[in-house]
């Protein structure tokens, strides 16, 4: 892990002292072991707070929005589904390729820290580091190894682009997809989709009805990107500010169709929401549905396509009664 | 206002593309061809227009059920709009099935402004089975 | 005072929830929440921090506060009155109770605010000490003793396999007289237990940052460069406010249909870009940097100035856990100039 920190922070610095670029975003260690939240790096100095560790999950790309307004070029690190990211911004004309350099980090997953202190209730925890395939958790009285794999984040077992697709430069060498992901990709969904539609109404009504509307669903995704949103509008107000179901399910129907075919799956949505609401699993069935209904698609592959809802075939198959 | 017939009466909200499916509705009317007063049409430029918004905010002000009416594929007005409403508005359906409300209750008809007497057989055909289900509560905003 | 083994905490709920509607922590799907009790349902007596805090019962997060219908004339309900069902809150942390008493300076200071004051009378809080910290736990920085809470009806002082009630009002006597059944009489062994087990919890509670003195240090923040790099990082959710148990803010919207309307306040968050957003289009707090600001300054500078020098933060560590960018009260306490402690 050290020498990728090393390798973070001599390219940061490099490129801020060539004049390349003058802010970077990637990310910092703070107070407790699970906090690597993202960092401003404006100058060379600065790039020795850069760390990439094993809670270096939260996505940087959202932050080109505003820092590309300011900065006229903005070097950015990224793992595989922050890059997707990138190429959301790209695809949806909010950001030019010339104004990021892109440092791209092939990410063997993040860890979950809820169930590292799952595995470690009572002794303190310190650290915890990456060692090759295993976990090194550092305790108050003590240290104990892990398998990584047990510890990641359930987004990460899902991931199908550990590697960066779109970077200026691959910081280290590409990591393999893990084994078993498409299996889990949908494993979920399914499992809803099984039920009664009574049963499936009462899942998602309990599952909504821990919604406070915080709205951090909608402001970490780099696919929720408008300029202003209807559901911020006054007048006319599209979202009532009362918090009952059927707004609830507005809001929810809304954000989820409005990233149909457009989610790049990187998963913080339902990562952050502090009420543990299974988006994911909506998300995933808007995707499940695009395949079928019009080919496989994965959002954030290629800048150049158009998302599958912003275009058409003539062939399209319908999915209600065309007679 | 309709004769309210015993028991429930279900609201439609119908979004009629202006060059087709309204048309359709005229012709219904001038060849006397009946459908139900359930029914509350709302003209849009095109299918293409219908925002999944409208859909969910029908159903929250009171629809029991929601139809969106346009021009056949191939003959949108302005080319495409309807295969954008065709992508748009199967995911949509899929999507309100998947969270448990019933799919029955949205449904998406292709009807020319020739087709007078389709009109009125789709609005015949969805009010009765609306009326089946039932009045809608989910979505509904209580106030 | 009285005590009850844990192992007959159904009997106690099943006797509570005759009472009063009776509410506790319970985990269900990923998080911890406050439900009604029913049969069905154990309460989760480890978790510290429910996902939301017990606030939501004095000052829900939507609340019809006015009713009008319009015939030949306006009629007007007030439906204020119709707070204030009998209820029972079992399971409120210290911090969490130390939150009511600041809320109470807020909504039972002059003009009173009337449902807030029907829910607060007709509610028994009983507060449950606790033992082990959490690692974002910092009530001690606010002088809460995480075994004790002054301001709740009721402690259940926790001694391991017992709860071992101590009434803190008369509200607290009367349901406390009312269990006779279920509950056994504590001894002076266990007053002595229940010293231990505060004294314990106490010592391994850190302060993790000092707020001595900060109030006034920020009499002269407020043009600070500090500002203008730390709220690059928010992103203008709603997570920390609406998790906090002192945030109090709120809006109020009309719905109208037709010739009926009601009238509704719900919580607003400072951190939103529309919570200062103008009639006319005008917003005096134009960009995130302003809305941070206050957010800090409220907590740490105006509520203290305002209501005798508390701190509008009691330590649960909400924000530092939930903040999806880890920007949190702890980190902006220390850099504002506020003492690191017992890391």
């Amino acid at each position: 892990m050290s020498t990728a920190n090393g390798k973070i922070r001599s390219s940061a610095a490099e490129a801020l002292a060539e004049g390349r670029v003058t802010l970077v975003l990637g990310w910092r260690k703070k107070d407790f072991w699970w906090q690597s939240p993202v960092a401003f790096v404006e100058s060379a100095a600065e790039a020795e707070q850069l760390t990439f560790d094993p809670f270096s999950v939260y996505n940087p790309v959202k932050y080109l929005l505003e820092a590309a307004g300011c900065h006229e070029k903005v070097g950015v690190f990224v793992k595989g589904c922050d890059s997707r990211g990138i190429n959301r911004l790209l695809q949806d004309k909010r950001l030019e390729r010339e104004q990021v350099l892109i440092f791209g980090l092939p990410c063997s997953g993040m860890v979950d820290p809820v169930k590292i202190r799952a595995a470690f209730p009572a002794p303190k925890i310190c650290e915890v580091a990456r060692d090759g395939e295993e976990l090194l958790v550092r305790l108050s009285d003590g240290q104990e190894r892990v398998q990584t794999a047990d510890f990641l984040l359930e987004k990460c077992l899902t991931c199908r682009h550990p590697n960066p697709v779109v970077y200026d430069r691959l910081l280290w060498e590409r990591v393999p997809v893990r084994s078993g992901v498409d299996a889990l990709r949908f494993a979920r969904v399914s499992s809803v989709a099984q039920q009664q539609i009574q049963e499936r109404y009462a899942y998602w009504t309990r599952q909504f009805s821990r919604c406070i509307r915080c709205f951090a669903c909608r402001n970490t995704c780099p696919a929720c990107n408008c300029r202003s949103c209807i559901f911020d509008q006054a007048e006319p107000r599209w979202l009532g500010k009362a918090s009952d179901m059927s707004d609830t399910l507005n809001y929810q129907i809304t954000r989820a169709f409005h990233v149909a075919g457009r989610c790049f799956e990187c998963g913080e949505c339902e990562r952050i929401c502090p009420a543990g609401i299974p988006l994911q699993e909506l998300n995933r069935r808007l995707i499940m549905d695009i395949d079928k209904y019009f080919g496989p698609y994965e959002a954030g592959l290629a800048p150049g396509d158009l998302p599958p809802l912003g275009t058409y075939r003539g062939e399209d198959p319908a999915g209600f009664d065309e007679s | 206002m309709p004769v309210t017939r015993e028991g429930f009466e279900p609201l439609i909200v119908a979004f009629c593309c202006n060059w087709c499916s309204y048309a359709g509705a005229d012709l219904a009317g001038t060849s006397r061809q009946t459908y139900p007063s359930n029914v509350r049409v709302i003209r849009v430029p095109c299918s293409g227009r219908v925002n999944p918004g409208f859909i969910i905010r029908a159903f929250q002000r009171g629809a029991d059920g929601v139809l969106v009416a346009g021009c056949h594929p191939g003959d949108c007005h302005y080319h495409s709009g309807n295969y954008h409403a065709r992508r748009r508005f199967t995911i949509l359906k899929q999507m309100l099935d998947y969270l448990g409300i019933e799919p029955e209750r949205f449904q998406v008809r292709w009807i020319s402004g020739s087709e007078g007497a389709k009109f009125s057989a789709v609005m015949n055909e969805l009010t009765e089975n609306v009326r089946k289900l039932g009045p809608n509560r989910k979505l509904r905003d209580a106030r | 005072m009285k005590k009850i083994a844990k192992t007959k905490l159904q009997e106690l709920w099943q006797r509570l929830s005759a009472e009063g509607a009776l509410h506790l922590p319970v985990r269900s799907d990923r998080v911890v929440e406050f439900v009604r009790w029913q049969e069905d349902v154990s309460a989760d007596l480890d978790a510290l921090n429910a996902f939301l805090p017990p606030k939501k019962y004095f000052y829900p997060q939507t609340e019809t506060v006015l009713k009008y219908q319009f015939e030949d004339t306006l009629q007007l309900t007030d439906v204020s009155s119709l707070a204030g069902e009998k209820t029972i809150l079992f399971g409120v942390r210290p911090c969490d109770a130390a939150a009511f008493s600041l809320m109470d300076k807020v909504y039972l200071g002059e003009p009173v605010d009337e449902a807030y004051r029907r829910r607060r009378e007709s509610t028994v809080v009983i507060a449950l000490g606790c033992l082990e910290p959490e690692e974002t736990c910092f009530c001690l920085a606010f002088d809460i003793d995480p075994g004790k809470a002054p301001g709740a009806d009721l402690l259940a002082a926790d001694t391991g396999t017992e709860l071992v009630f101590i009434a803190q009002s008369s509200k607290g006597e009367e349901l406390l007289a009312k269990l006779n059944g279920v509950l056994q009489e504590a001894t002076s062994g266990d007053e002595n237990k229940v010293k231990d087990a505060q004294e314990r919890a106490r010592e391994k509670y850190v302060t993790r940052v000092s707020v001595h003195g900060l109030a006034e240090k920020l009499d002269t923040f407020f043009d600070s460069v500090y500002w203008d790099r730390l709220y690059r990082r928010c992103i203008a959710c709603g997570t920390c406010t609406y998790l906090c148990p002192t945030c109090h803010c709120f809006d109020l919207q009309e719905y109208a249909a037709g010739r009926s309307g009601e009238r509704i306040r719900c919580w607003d968050a400072c951190m939103f870009p529309d919570f200062t957003q103008m009639a006319g289009g005008h917003n005096p707090r134009p960009t995130q940097k302003e809305r941070v600001r206050q957010r800090f300054m409220h907590k740490l500078n105006y509520f203290p100035r305002q209501h005798g020098g508390e701190y509008a933060c009691v330590g649960c560590g909400r924000c530092v856990r939930q903040c999806p960018v880890h920007l949190d009260i702890l980190e902006v306490i220390r850099e504002m100039g506020g003492a690191v402690d017992g890391r």
